[in-house]
């Protein structure tokens, strides 16, 4: 017993690498950040181009159910090294310009960025389907009444289907991003000290896990606090379409902080 | 003929193999109130919304105040002048369809705003003359959750006159209310008819009909079997199916 409590909960450990987990977890904050809020914005952007109406804009459809199917499909680690290997490759070639094939931007470095890449790549594909679920759940009548008033289908997405489909979507958004902030730990594969590796490097000093259990407890701190934030935004919204006996939002789906290994939507 | 608001000549529709529409050939006249009655599934829905485009007619013209809408003809929206349609004809529909996200006052002045760009300040005065005219003064800033079957369908009968347009369209507006409410939306349309809007009128209300109804239609598989005065219509059909149709209703 005394074994297992030292191995995992060594105050000593934890206590002198205190700061270094945190510091290591800080950038996983801020991968989480920005890749979600690029991930947010592509994926309505993705969500939008695979609603496109009529049979011209059958071609953009296409692509995006095309994009959407092919990176739900694919393993983030897989993008996060196509990503990573070939940039830089394309700009020692010329092919790209350095800035963008080897990216620094903001004083952070170029793995930190690969990984924001391969984070909005593959989660505004699985965000895309959440406000796709968001869009088609609300009521024709809607779209109908909108362009009855002589609002073009533009008009009519922006001001009446986008504002009601979002806030349908909420909890499962939250929900992709609990998952997308443990995805963030695969970034480490590449040379980048988030919380994951700053523990993984002291776990091999130390050939003690404590500084991994820290790491561990820092993520706890933000995803169950997330979790009852989803589980209270759902309860609401169930008393809500109870109350006017329609307009369901789609199923909601419980909370994934639990989740499997790497916790990603599946 | 000069004065005619609304032409329907040989309006056909179909979806997939269901023929809805059989060739519709209608006239209403400017001021004029036009009940249309017939049982579910005999295109009455449909023509309406042909009129306005939410569906492109297959075949047919329809002309609006002397101006053919469908013009250059062929199916599919593209063909058709929608924008043009839809900002003179306005459109109650039986689910009233408010936005559900914006205050009585915010979906009246909506469209005001994104189509007829009119300024805030313009759009929500208007919003509010409009919503006070149909008796919903106090409810201005009241969310569509918490207005009534009856107080809802009056903002969406306010939404639609707020683009200004030459005709109403009503699709069954009373068929969801409670029995009730219909009266208050029933009282609105009747003071929006005495005002002189040219309207069409897809309704169950025998009372309204041939109270309000200049000329009533009688329609019947995707056909208008009969039409006329209110009177000669309701009291004295001429069709067998109009008779059967109306013993139907006028039984219970």
């Amino acid at each position: 017993m005394d074994v297992i409590i030292e191995q995992y909960f060594d105050l000593d450990i934890i206590s002198d690498n205190f700061s270094v987990v945190l510091d290591g977890f800080w950038q996983t904050l801020l991968l989480s950040a920005i890749g979600g809020a690029l991930s947010l914005t592509w994926g309505l952007i993705l969500a939008l181009l695979r609603q496109t109406p009529g049979r011209a804009g059958a071609p953009i459809r296409g692509l995006a159910i095309a994009y959407i199917d092919t990176f739900r499909g694919i393993p983030m680690l897989l993008i996060l090294l196509l990503v990573s290997g070939s940039l830089g490759a394309f700009a020692a070639e010329g092919t790209l310009p350095q800035s963008i094939g080897i990216p620094r931007w903001f004083g952070k470095p170029d793995p930190f960025w690969y990984g924001i890449m391969a984070i909005t790549i593959t989660y505004g594909a699985y965000m895309a389907e959440v406000y796709r679920a968001g869009i088609e759940a609300v009521p024709g009548g809607q779209m109908e009444a909108a362009r009855s008033l002589g609002m073009s289908y533009r008009q009519s997405m922006r001001q009446v289907i986008v504002p009601q489909a979002v806030s349908k979507v909420i909890p499962p958004l939250l929900n992709d991003f609990i998952a997308l902030m443990k995805d963030t730990s695969l970034v480490s594969v590449i040379g980048f000290v988030e919380v994951v590796q700053a523990g993984r490097d002291i776990q091999s000093e130390t050939f003690n896990s404590s500084a991994l259990t820290l790491g561990a407890i820092f993520f706890l701190i933000v995803t169950i606090p997330l979790a009852r934030v989803v589980d209270r935004l759902i309860a609401r919204q169930q008393e809500r379409t109870s109350r006017t006996g329609g307009g369901a939002g789609p199923a909601p789906t419980p909370s994934p902080a639990t989740a499997g290994p790497t916790g990603g939507p599946v | 003929m000069a004065d005619a608001m609304l032409q329907l000549e040989g309006v056909t529709k179909s979806f997939g193999e269901l023929e809805v529409l059989r060739g519709i050939d209608l006239e209403v006249a400017k001021g004029e109130v036009v009940c249309v009655l017939g049982p579910s599934g005999s295109g009455k829905s449909t023509m309406l919304r042909c009129i306005n485009m939410l569906e492109p007619p297959d075949d047919g013209q329809i002309y609006l105040e002397g101006t053919d809408i469908c013009k250059q003809g062929g199916k599919g929206e593209s063909g058709w002048d929608v924008d043009y349609v839809r900002r003179r004809v306005g459109m109650v529909f039986q689910q009233f369809n408010l936005f559900p996200h914006k205050s009585a006052i915010e979906n009246v002045a909506l469209a005001q705003r994104t189509v007829l760009r009119r300024g805030q300040g313009e759009a929500r005065t208007k919003a509010a003359a409009l919503l006070k005219r149909v008796g919903l003064a106090d409810k201005l800033e009241e969310y569509p959750e918490r207005l009534s079957g009856g107080q809802q369908q009056r903002v969406a009968i306010a939404r639609a006159l707020a683009m200004d347009p030459h005709v109403m369209l009503f699709d069954e507006v009373t068929s969801a209310l409670d029995p009730e409410l219909i009266k208050e939306v029933l009282d609105v349309m009747r003071e929006l008819a005495d005002e002189g809007m040219t309207m069409v009128v897809v309704t169950h209300e025998m009372g309204f009909a041939s109270d309000v109804g200049d000329q009533v239609v009688f329609m019947d598989g995707g056909v208008i079997v009969e039409q006329g005065k209110p009177k000669d219509v309701l009291e004295s059909p001429k069709e067998e199916r109009t008779k059967r149709f109306l013993g139907l209703v006028l039984e219970h």
